[in-house]
């Protein structure tokens, strides 16, 4: 059975820069995706970053894998694994499962870094399966990373920053969004995407919900309604909108599973996207051999996950034991960067979620 | 400025040529040509077969989005109640888009690299193991 | 036994994995299964190729309300290897040899 001092599950941002972070102080280090090659979300940002220049602010988030691989490719005691999923983790033992493509490969890893990332929720409403009801990650996937128009008109559902972005990205792609809906009063997303939609023509309809999608086969249309202040739908408001996409974007939630099959103390956070690690100011879960980093701790954003990410890389190796070069003033100036980032508007209740999940001073 | 999309970068050093321009598709087309700030890279275009008739798609891509941008949108049907499915996550997180392919039963085709030659089928229900 | 109400949403697939509606969820509600672990266990939701990550949410959702309770007292079922569906092939072919 293979030995390794740390494993990285998950090359998104987060893993990436948690993979950095081990491989910098000498751990053997392993870091796995189950995508042929490695970014996870990043893939798909076309935005430039902001933030400070540690975060990459000014680049897109396209380019950054590459220099996250640039550096990990060349460290010897780093071994990248792609198209490799890991199917599980068994606490007891510390023995990680990974499956390559019909072969089983078990890993003993003395620390273990889920850095797996967030999925889309799903929304319940008649007809929420038929082919072209999409969540908007996909449909940013498809249009941004393959080149496809995912349809001709869109109905948008959701009004938080990713409702907003990838609206405007279709915008972008010639594909016509027909209107937004949102279920709560007030759109959820800063006002600036929300404003160049609006210059766009597209209607934002806040206190409405999508009822059902219609269509046989496809999704051919869609019937919105108006909500009460209980989101109860107001009789008679119904509206029938002719679109060949829905696109959900409702908001995240961590992928876990791992963390659960870790038998690590979990705590439901609805700020955070749903049930989230119970974690110490380090990204240390409850079982002391597992660490979490990025939107699996809780979602936010890829600067985030990069930060948490290197939080969570060095705290691995130095509880190893492994020297790393100036780590507490490292890990002050991370801590201060997340400060920074979760500092905005929609901050706030990030930063309250973030609490709810952290254990301090080692009270377990 | 075109940056180029690291996710077909490593599917570039297999090709023989300098990358063919995108195939002569539909004439509407749903490849994006003219994005203001992505270059979609002309991969090698490569044949396979939907339901027994001949696609184009581009090798590395996902069968989901070769399917899509041939104007597939519906991949399968369900095994309780035969509804139509297509993709939803486009992660490999919900599994709505099984389906066969080249007589291998529930390929999560949004992650699945295509590949010349490829038979894909409308996944029906579970679908079927091939017996060797 | 309740006698539970006919509702236009009972139409909605909930496990599109396994084809388990809102009605079905709702009349083992009904029932008395108050978990989501025994709604799994008897109409097989959550045991689909995505072992719950769609339908998870939207049966707490439903028990929540059923029982009248916040969502996050609902208890989360068991989480188990695989991740992610693997052939029998593999797991037949044992380790792979370094």
């Amino acid at each position: 059975m293979r030995e390794v001092d740390i494993a990285v599950i998950g090359a998104g941002p987060a893993g990436l820069a948690a993979a950095l972070a081990c491989g910098e102080s000498g751990a053997t280090t392993l870091l796995v995706d189950y995508m042929d090659a490695p970014g996870g979300q990043l893939i798909k940002q076309t935005h430039k970053f902001f933030g400070s220049e540690r975060q990459f602010a000014g680049t897109r988030g396209i380019q950054i894998p590459d220099i996250f691989i640039g550096r990990l490719s060349k460290m010897p005691n780093v071994q990248l694994m792609w198209g490799v999923n890991a199917s599980g983790y068994y606490a007891d033992s510390g023995v990680l499962t990974l499956e390559d493509g019909g072969k089983f490969i078990k890993v003993k890893a003395k620390r273990v870094i889920i850095a797996t990332g967030a999925a889309e929720k799903a929304l319940a409403f008649e007809n929420n399966d038929l082919p072209g009801v999409y969540g908007a990650g996909a449909v940013q996937t498809l249009m941004n990373v393959h080149g496809v128009k995912p349809g001709d008109r869109v109905l948008m559902v959701g009004s938080g920053n990713i409702g907003l972005i990838v609206s405007y990205q279709l915008i972008q792609a010639h594909v016509e969004v027909i209107a937004l809906v949102e279920a709560a009063r007030c759109i959820g997303g800063y006002l600036v995407h929300a404003a160049k939609l609006r210059r766009a023509g597209v209607p934002i309809l806040t206190s409405h919900t999508i009822v059902r999608a219609l269509g046989e086969e496809t999704v051919r249309g869609a019937v919105v309604a108006q909500v009460d202040q209980s989101w109860q739908v107001k009789p008679g408001s119904e509206r029938e909108i002719a679109c060949d996409v829905i696109c959900l974007a409702v908001g995240l939630t961590p992928l876990v599973d791992m963390m659960w099959q870790a038998g690590c103390e979990m705590r439901y956070v609805p700020a955070l996207g749903g049930h989230v690690p119970a974690r110490d100011e380090n990204m240390r879960a409850s079982n002391p051999a597992v660490y979490v980093a990025g939107d699996a701790g809780g979602v936010e954003e890829a600067s985030s996950a990069m930060i948490s990410g290197e939080i969570a890389g060095i705290s691995a190796a130095k509880s190893l034991g492994f020297e790393v070069q100036g780590a507490e003033a490292r890990l002050g100036q991370l801590k201060a960067d997340l400060a920074a980032i979760r500092s905005g508007p929609t901050g706030e209740k990030i930063c309250a979620g973030v609490k709810c999940a952290t254990v301090c001073g080692g009270e377990w | 400025m075109s940056v180029e999309n690291p996710l077909y970068s490593h599917f570039a050093q297999g090709r023989e040529d300098s990358g063919r321009p995108l195939g002569r598709l539909r004439p509407n087309a749903v490849r994006l040509k003219d994005h203001p700030i992505l270059e979609f890279p002309a991969g090698r275009e490569v044949e396979f077969t939907f339901d027994g008739k001949e696609i184009k798609g581009i090798e590395g891509e996902p069968i989901a989005a070769a399917l899509h941008a041939a104007g597939v949108t519906v991949l399968r049907h369900s095994p309780a109640l035969g509804r139509a499915r297509g993709f939803f996550c486009a992660i490999g997180a919900c599994s709505s888009c099984l389906m066969t392919v080249d007589g291998v039963p529930n390929v999560r085709v949004c992650t699945e690299p295509l590949k010349q030659g490829m038979v894909v089928e409308t996944q029906e229900g579970h679908g079927h193991l091939p017996i060797d | 036994m309740a006698e539970r109400e006919k509702s236009p949403d009972d139409n909605i697939v909930i496990c599109r994995c396994e084809d388990v509606t809102l009605a079905e969820i709702r009349e083992l509600i009904a029932q008395g299964y108050h978990t989501i672990d025994e709604i799994k266990r008897v109409s097989r939701a959550g045991m689909g190729p995505c072992q719950g990550r769609t339908c998870r949410q939207l049966i707490a959702r439903e028990l929540a309300i059923a029982l009248g309770v916040p969502v996050e007292q609902v208890e989360m079922p068991t989480f188990r290897p695989p991740s992610r569906p693997v052939l029998l092939s593999t797991i037949a072919r044992g380790e792979a040899d370094e």
